[in-house]
């Protein structure tokens, strides 16, 4: 096929190279006709080759083909043979080629002498990594992401557990999914959802938890979307405090107070049980019932909900998986949430309440229940998990094609590299904690170190490390060290003043940065290591359906950066070499020895041989042991090459093929389920195959508006932008598209206030304040008291006001809640720090 | 106050410009009168992926109005700024800037 220059020319600029014909319906199931000419297959350009990879951006996991000519990434098209996505992409991910090519890419380390950053060489970077890790000792943190690779994150949480004996190793996923972890925990005793994305293509109902698909997982949105457009009925049900653009397409808009959730959750249950509509055979047959404390300790019947609160404030939480409690104590408590109290506490009117319960009280519809950070990132968020499960279960809504509650997750390996790997300060991988001594036991015979070498004690939470860095030494700060990686906890912590900036004034401090671009976590960076990103290292990513995704190395890095992964294992190279005893296994062999099909060891540390072997396979094979305990057997990493992405459990038949797993617990879709028992939850808290059904109260946010800081602020992503921007900033197209922070507010809101649409406002909360342009009737609309400001742009870093409060359980902060006021610059501030004193 | 036009094109940015373009910015606009046309096949929110922008960034109330997910240019209100076509951020820029069709039997002077 000759090719007109001016069409190269448009290639050579990375706009999409399949161009957009075709939609999800012409390629997605075959039951309607299709309405759309099929995807022209990807285009057929000499010189340039393809190769597959998932987006760089969101949970939901897309594939593209990346086009690569001359070393360079030259175009992206969306990936035909891929389930998730079925050849289309979001905005963000037909441009993902063009974040590798921002001008300002770091590409030699740095290290801050006098104040200023300065260029060093990589020997001496390392240098100064090992040596500052091994003075530190137990006062070191490492804090990677759920943008990390699986690979990244193994090495960083065996280096740390296995080898330095440090539990101070945390990720941003923290931030993000903590709280639907301990939901899925304390209710059927495994992390990671039972359900897949098949389910959005047999759902005749789309519930939206305070979620935003449109915006925040637009293929998801787009996969329900496309089947209404041929013409068949999805009834959409969007709760929430926000009018979006998923509300545009939603039948139903509930609008919900914040913490409502808790209230709406608990009414469904409440109905169903007063008009006898749950699911009896399923609730006996596959449930338990529990709460924070069982009341039967101490009172001979049931108690009411009042008494219970009190009960449990007085006695405290019995921990995650609290107690037992009868199905009499359970209706008795759940009772008080009638349609009209909730409706009070929730802001949504009964009617709607009653007609969100019989949609669930209708055994003949299939429901899909969505959510990501609007339950979250909510300091009962564990709760509100819990309680979501719940409906589900109750109704017997769950475990059927199309039928079932689906936990989405906001970063590409969120599940993958956090969830799964364990990255986190109480976590050892593949679903093991260090508090269990079996489970260090099974850790260290796989590291083959000593016994006793893992740390019993988890180490500290994302929120209490960051705060313990700002906090000074002689004032109890006991980390004094932290290793940033592939995230801009600088922009992304709540109340960033505190938990981040803070440390500026603290000289003792030491904070080392792996990144691709000027941060505001590289602007208080000590050391900067000049990270390698996306295609340019080999990589292996798991989505929010269980769905592990590998890729290849396509193009080189610019100048001297270079993958974390490799930067990892240098500095525990250089441990080694300064002799720190943990580097050693028990037989006293380097406990990262990799060896090629010799047997001779590969000295992969130093950087010209780090692609001698395939380093990612070596670590992933060695990880893939830890996956079978807990049936989350992932495939051996030269099947995933094959795939465009494998759902776990992968399992080896007896041909030595590999079949994935659609729904978990599930008999004849899941392996493990026995058979004859339909469902069976066979990681069951109580050990008897039942999923749990909880009691959580409702409780209020926080920090609630007051007559000070009279509206709510909530923070939050939009469809252009990638998190903190560092990446899609720099991608013009999105930048034009997308260009700066703004306030959005409430019509009446702001005429009460004076304020007009683009009007710059001071936005006040007790942590700061900011100016902002007002948006009002743009692209969504929030409720009278709420105001939105999203977090993308370095240059409104929202994050200064925001709040710190975090969940009990999951310790996930909330950043949809917090006090605020917005008022036109010629009037006072409506807060002034002196006010508090 | 910002005008609706300079509301999202970070006025309040100045100076901290630090993702460069590497595309070459459109073409300088030239006089003639021009109409905004949106090619459905290269547009994002005909294939359901949620794109609003040109909506969004119109500065003529009413000029671009969003009907199930789908926009479209009221040639009678579209000045032909450009606007539009300028922060189209889909892969193929689906707006093209045509000169208007004869004026025949509108029912204005
Ligand atoms: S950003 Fe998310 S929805 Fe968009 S293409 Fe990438 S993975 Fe798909």
């Amino acid at each position: 096929m000759q090719m007109e220059r001016r069409d190269f020319m448009k290639l050579a600029a990375m706009t999409a190279a399949t161009g957009l014909a075709g939609s999800m319906a012409s390629r997605g199931s075959t039951a309607l006709a299709s309405t759309q000419p099929p995807l022209p297959d990807r285009p057929d350009i000499p010189g340039v080759t393809w190769e597959k990879a998932p987006c760089r951006f969101c949970g939901t996991g897309c594939h593209v083909q990346v086009g690569v000519q001359d070393d360079k990434v030259v175009a992206i098209a969306g990936d035909r043979q891929a389930d998730v996505n079925k050849g289309l992409l979001c905005v963000k991910g037909y441009h993902v080629g063009m974040i590798l090519y921002g001008q300002d890419r770091l590409t030699k380390p740095m290290a801050r002498r006098d104040g200023e950053l300065v260029e060093i060489e990589w020997d001496e970077a390392i240098d100064i990594a090992a040596k500052r890790i091994m003075q530190s000792g137990d006062k070191f943190g490492f804090y990677i992401s759920g943008q990390s690779t699986v690979p990244e994150g193994y090495a960083a949480q065996k280096l740390m557990k296995g080898g330095l004996s440090n539990n101070h190793i945390e990720a941003n996923a923290r931030l993000c999914m903590a709280s639907a972890v301990t939901g899925f925990l304390s209710t059927y005793g495994v992390d990671e959802p039972a359900s897949c994305y098949d389910d959005l293509d047999h759902c005749d109902t789309l519930i939206l938890w305070g979620n935003n698909p449109a915006e925040m997982h637009p293929i998801l949105f787009s996969r329900v979307m496309d089947r209404q457009a041929r013409g068949e009925k999805i009834t959409v049900i969007d709760i929430g405090s926000r009018h979006t653009r998923t509300t545009e397409r939603a039948d139903h808009f509930l609008p919900m107070q914040p913490h409502g959730d808790l209230a709406i959750a608990n009414c469904i249950a409440q109905q169903l049980i007063e008009q006898d509509a749950y699911d009896h055979d399923f609730v006996e047959k596959h449930c338990n019932f529990r709460a924070d404390r069982d009341p039967s300790a101490k009172f001979d019947a049931p108690i009411d909900h009042d008494t219970y609160v009190a009960y449990v404030k007085e006695e405290g939480a019995s921990g995650l998986f609290g107690q037992a409690i009868s199905f009499e104590q359970y209706k008795k408590l759940v009772s008080y949430y009638t349609p009209e109290k909730t409706e009070e506490l929730s802001g949504v009117p009964a009617s709607q309440l009653r007609m969100l319960a019989s949609t669930f009280a209708d055994k003949s519809k299939k429901i899909v229940s969505l959510w990501c950070m609007g339950m979250n990132q909510h300091t009962a968020g564990t709760a509100i998990n819990n309680l979501v499960h719940n409906v589900h279960l109750m109704s017997g809504h769950w475990g059927k094609p199309g039928d079932g509650p689906q936990s989405l997750t906001g970063q590409p390996a969120a599940c993958g590299t956090v969830r799964e790997v364990g990255t986190l300060a109480h976590a050892l991988p593949g679903g093991r904690i260090v508090k269990k001594e079996a489970h260090r036991e099974h850790a260290e015979g796989f590291w083959n170190v000593p016994k006793g070498r893992i740390n019993p004690k988890p180490g500290y939470h994302t929120v209490k490390m960051f705060e313990m860095l700002c906090t000074p030494t002689d004032q109890g700060g006991d980390i004094d060290t932290i290793w940033v990686q592939v995230t801009n906890p600088g922009q992304t912590l709540p109340n960033t003043k505190k938990l981040f900036k803070a440390k500026a004034k603290l000289k003792d401090k030491f904070l080392i940065v792996s990144e691709i671009y000027p941060t505001a976590t590289t602007a208080l960076a000590d050391l900067v290591l000049p990270a390698a990103m996306w295609v340019e290292k080999n990589g292996i990513y798991g989505n929010s359906e269980r769905r592990t995704q590998q890729w290849f190395k396509m193009v080189t890095p610019p100048g001297e950066a270079r993958d974390d992964c490799w930067q990892t294992l240098a500095v525990a190279r250089r441990l080694y070499e300064l002799g720190h005893p943990g580097l050693k296994d028990k037989d006293g062999e380097y406990l990262f020895r990799i060896n090629d099909d010799a047997g001779n060891e590969v000295p992969y540390w130093e950087w010209e041989h780090y692609y001698d072997i395939n380093v990612d396979k070596a670590l992933f094979d060695e990880y893939r042991q830890f996956t079978f305990l807990k049936h989350k057997n992932v495939a051996p990493y030269d099947e995933l090459v094959k795939h465009r992405g494998m759902r776990w459990p992968v399992i080896e038949t007896k041909d030595g093929q590999f079949k994935e797993t659609r729904w978990r617990f599930v008999e004849g879709a899941d392996i493990y389920v026995e058979k004859g028992s339909g469902i069976q939850f066979y990681h069951s808290v109580t050990k008897d195959n039942k999923a749990q059904m909880w009691f959580r109260p409702h409780q209020w946010p926080a920090e609630m508006p007051d007559d000070t800081l009279s509206l709510n602020l909530v923070t939050g992503r939009v469809l252009e932008h990638w998190h903190s921007g560092t990446m899609t900033m720099r991608v013009p197209q999105l930048r034009r598209a997308m260009p700066s922070a703004y306030v959005e507010m409430n019509p009446e809101d702001a005429r009460d206030r004076g304020i007009s649409n683009g009007d710059i406002v001071r936005v006040t909360t007790r942590r700061g304040e900011l100016k902002l342009p007002a948006w009002i009737n743009g692209r969504a609309k929030p409720l009278r008291g709420q105001v939105f400001v999203p977090f993308f742009d370095e240059n409104a870093p929202i994050n200064d006001l925001t709040l710190d409060a975090i969940d009990p359980f999951s310790k996930q902060p909330d950043y949809k809640k917090c006090a605020v006021e917005v008022s036109r610059l010629d009037q006072p501030h409506a807060y002034s720090p002196e006010d508090d004193k | 106050m910002l005008s609706r036009r300079e509301l999202l094109f970070g006025r309040l940015r100045a100076g901290v410009s630090r993702a460069v373009p590497s595309t070459p910015p459109p073409p300088p606009p030239d006089d003639s009168p021009k109409v905004a046309v949106i090619q459905g096949r290269h547009c994002l929110a005909y294939r359901e992926l949620m794109c609003s922008t040109c909506y969004e960034r119109c500065p003529e109330e009413g000029a671009i109005v969003i009907e199930r997910g789908i926009p479209q240019v009221v040639a009678d209100l579209c000045t032909g700024c450009s606007d539009c076509h300028d922060v189209c951020p889909a892969p193929t820029n689906a707006i093209l800037m045509l000169a208007p069709r004869p004026t025949i039997n509108r029912g204005k002077p």
